[in-house]
């Protein structure tokens, strides 16, 4: 397949992971969506990648995962420990250091 | 061109739509079940058809990283936190202010705006209508990528371990009990 159907792909999948950070409230699925956003700049990387026939975009789609992984363990564990004194999840409810 | 040709890229176009649905209706089912554990679900129907989208374009080792990392320890970390803290949702979806509204359509029109920019240029740019696998030997696996990763990209990589290592010493501290002020009901 060409290159720009899988940049569409990637498109799309980057507007619903962004669409899902902007409307929903739970953290737990905010995360997700920010899973959903780095998954389709990798997806980008690797089409990109094939047309230039370069490998260095495979390696920079690696470091990408490597950032998610670490990104998805701290951002968990802060839901946690703000769940454990909060007792929410809901991101409209921990709003202390609102002005 | 010959029929077999046409047959073959009749498949991969068959492929690809079925894996390319997969990936956006996992997205779609993510962000708006109301269940934590049915996004999580779908978020790993959604990662394993990126997998495949990853195979066909000849991205062997990163398919094989995306299951093992995404839909496999990534996942299980979810699953793992949605068990801890799972509550009933009251108001899944945030208040709709205006400024929130304004600022969904400013994005959903720049993304269709980038669509059809990316549709309009597919004759003219060579780079976006290229489909073939690139003539270079071993292209995507793991040795070639690995051998990469250990010669002209040694130092991103021993600095990406860093990181990992500090994201876990990162989490153990957020999430440690403090015995000094009295242990925490959880």
């Amino acid at each position: 397949m060409p290159t720009y159907a899988y940049i569409l792909v990637s498109l799309a999948l980057f507007f619903v992971g962004t669409a899902g950070v902007f409307l929903r409230r739970n953290a737990l699925i905010v995360l997700m969506s920010v899973e959903l956003q780095l998954a389709a700049g990798t997806l980008a990387l690797l089409a990109f990648s094939r047309a230039l026939g370069d490998q260095r975009g495979h390696v920079f789609a690696f470091f990408v995962m490597a950032i998610a992984a670490a990104e998805a363990a701290v951002g968990l564990a802060v839901v946690v420990s703000v769940f454990r004194t909060r007792r929410t999840t809901s991101l409209d409810e921990v709003n202390d250091l609102k002005g | 061109m010959n029929p077999a040709a046409h047959s073959a890229s009749l498949a991969e176009a068959i492929v690809f739509a079925i894996l390319g649905a997969g990936v956006l209706a996992g997205g779609l089912m993510t962000i708006t079940r109301r269940n934590p554990v049915s996004a999580v679900m779908s978020l790993v129907l959604s990662f394993a058809a990126l997998a495949g989208l990853f195979a066909t374009l000849s991205a062997h080792f990163l398919a094989v990283l995306q299951i093992l990392v995404y839909a496999g320890a990534i996942m299980v970390l979810f699953v793992f936190v949605v068990m801890m803290v799972n509550r009933e949702e009251t108001t899944p979806v945030a208040r709709q202010g205006l400024v929130m509204r304004a600022a969904g359509v400013l994005a959903a029109g720049y993304v269709f705006y980038r669509a059809a920019w990316l549709v309009g240029h597919e004759r003219t740019l060579p780079l976006l209508a290229a489909s073939a696998t690139p003539p270079v030997k071993d292209f995507g696996t793991v040795a070639s990528v690995g051998a990469l990763l250990f010669s002209d990209f040694l130092f991103p990589f021993e600095a990406i371990s860093l990181l990992l290592l500090v994201a876990v010493i990162g989490a153990v501290m957020l999430t440690r009990h403090f015995h000094e002020s009295g242990p925490r009901v959880s």
